[in-house]
């Protein structure tokens, strides 16, 4: 394989440098806003309609959050290893993927048990719902392409390529699945500031424990593929005279 | 623009003399027509027209998934692929010679296909077949061009045929929603609805654009 101009090999670049300062403090962070979301939604007001299972809410819009920033990373991460050739980038892209699709598993999963509650059913074709669903298909596939695809290399290549074209299929399954009838039955709570009182401040701590869980999450899993890159670099490098193994 | 007419002549040549793919797509899809045939529990023509449009872009895309897996497959005997990355040719050219190519392949299937299609579910294609044509090409073209896109892709790696689908259907939806919706309302009264065409021509766009831009990346040896 030749490598393109620009292509380097690096273990660490500035910005592993930096996901690294970050991971200790994010994971205080994490902890502290953690607590304080727990005791604020243990006090939040039970809602008068659904009863305590609206207590969801403080969970999974958060989560889908986390899963948006984790997709749109994962393409801007491959948009940069494609431009500069940075394997460092390509290394955030695929831990952005990875911990994206843990956190839009967890929407798929929460979603689904708030519905039977309120709606009463698991699953309707609601627009969110499948335009995320195949959002986590794309994401999933994205994986498989990375294991499946020999030469780390050009495994960054394609999946770079595969997660741009997933980012740019978004808006448009929002507009096809509007136009084939899957009218959203989601509330527009957030639009409309209709939140009840007491109802803003352990949604608004959910969000914020949910970004830094996953920037938690994105600092430790960037840190292990830098380090599995150094090992394998360690491993490749010819060694020297008198060099120990 | 010459480095287009010959990967498309070049592709076109070598099939006229095999053959094998336009050969196993189009029994592909006829089988899934039959297959979906005897899956359908009545025969009510209200029901059938309701259902048709679906049914028949599954046999489509099927067919597509078949061909476009072959697409590359041939390129690999003899290292043909990294003759194609040497070539001293922009290689957005190269795609659109190989997504054209396909799109020719798949028309021809299409059009065997819906004729096996309306025979098998009784439904009188001939009174729409122009306006039908239309709708099936600016599908087609979404197909082909992250279709090809990606054939390039899952050739190499493991697995290629089971990884073509599992990459392609997610995206394309937009296409599929807007290709049933606008056979539908035409197989209803007959009309060319707006939004399911624009939204096909939207979406045509962009996967062109993508892929045209991106092959460069996908064919790099």
């Amino acid at each position: 394989m030749t490598e393109r101009p620009g292509s380097r090999v690096t273990a660490s670049s500035a910005l592993e440098r930096f996901l690294r300062a970050l991971r200790t403090p994010s994971g205080w962070l994490f902890a502290l806003l953690f607590a304080a979301w727990a005791v604020s939604v243990a006090r939040a007001p039970i809602d008068s309609v659904q009863g305590v299972i609206q207590k969801i809410l403080y969970v999974h819009p958060p989560l889908a959050f986390a899963a948006y920033l984790g997709f749109a990373l994962t393409a801007v991460g491959g948009a940069l290893f494609l431009w500069r050739g940075d394997e460092s980038f390509d290394r955030l892209a695929r831990s952005a993927a990875e911990v994206g699709l843990l956190f839009c598993t967890l929407v798929v999963i929460t979603g689904p048990i708030w519905a039977k509650g309120t709606w009463g059913r698991w699953w309707s074709w609601d627009l969110r719902l499948t335009v995320t669903l195949l959002l986590w298909f794309v994401y999933l596939a994205y994986l498989l392409l990375r294991s499946f695809t020999e030469g780390s290399e050009r495994a960054a290549r394609f999946a770079a390529v595969y997660g741009i074209a997933g980012l740019a299929v978004i808006p448009l399954n929002y507009f096809a699945i509007d136009m084939a009838g899957g009218r959203s039955i989601h509330p527009q709570n957030l639009e409309r500031g209709s939140l009840g009182a007491g109802m803003g401040m352990p949604f608004a701590l959910g969000a914020f424990v949910c970004i830094v869980a996953f920037v938690h999450l994105l600092c430790r899993r960037v840190e292990i593929e830098s380090l599995r890159t150094r090992l394998a670099e360690r491993l490749m490098a010819p060694r020297g005279p008198g060099a120990r193994g | 623009m010459n480095t287009l007419a010959a990967i498309l002549w070049k592709d076109l040549v070598s099939e006229w003399r095999s053959r094998d793919r336009v050969i196993a797509m189009g029994l592909f899809a006829f089988l899934v027509v039959i297959v979906l045939r005897f899956a359908l529990p009545g025969t009510d023509p209200v029901e059938v027209k309701r259902l048709a449009p679906g049914l028949l872009w599954v046999a489509y895309v099927f067919a597509a998934l078949l061909g476009l897996n072959r697409a590359f497959a041939l390129e690999l005997e003899n290292d043909a692929l990294a003759g194609l990355a040497l070539a001293p040719a922009d290689r957005g050219w190269v795609f659109l010679g190989k997504a054209l190519a396909n799109f020719v392949l798949l028309a021809l299937v299409q059009a065997a296909t819906a004729t096996v299609f309306g025979i098998a579910f009784a439904l009188d294609l001939v009174p729409i077949a122009g306006r039908l044509a239309a709708i099936v090409a600016l599908g087609s073209l979404g197909i082909c061009t992250v279709g090809t896109l990606f054939s390039a892709v899952a050739v190499r790696t493991r697995y290629r045929e089971v990884m073509l689908p599992l990459l392609l259907l997610p995206l394309l939806m937009p296409i599929l929603l807007g290709a049933v919706s606008a056979t539908t309302s035409l197989l209803g009264d007959g009309a060319l609805p707006f939004e399911p065409l624009q939204l096909l021509v939207v979406t045509d766009g962009i996967f062109l654009i993508v892929s045209f831009v991106s092959f460069e990346f996908v064919l790099d040896e």
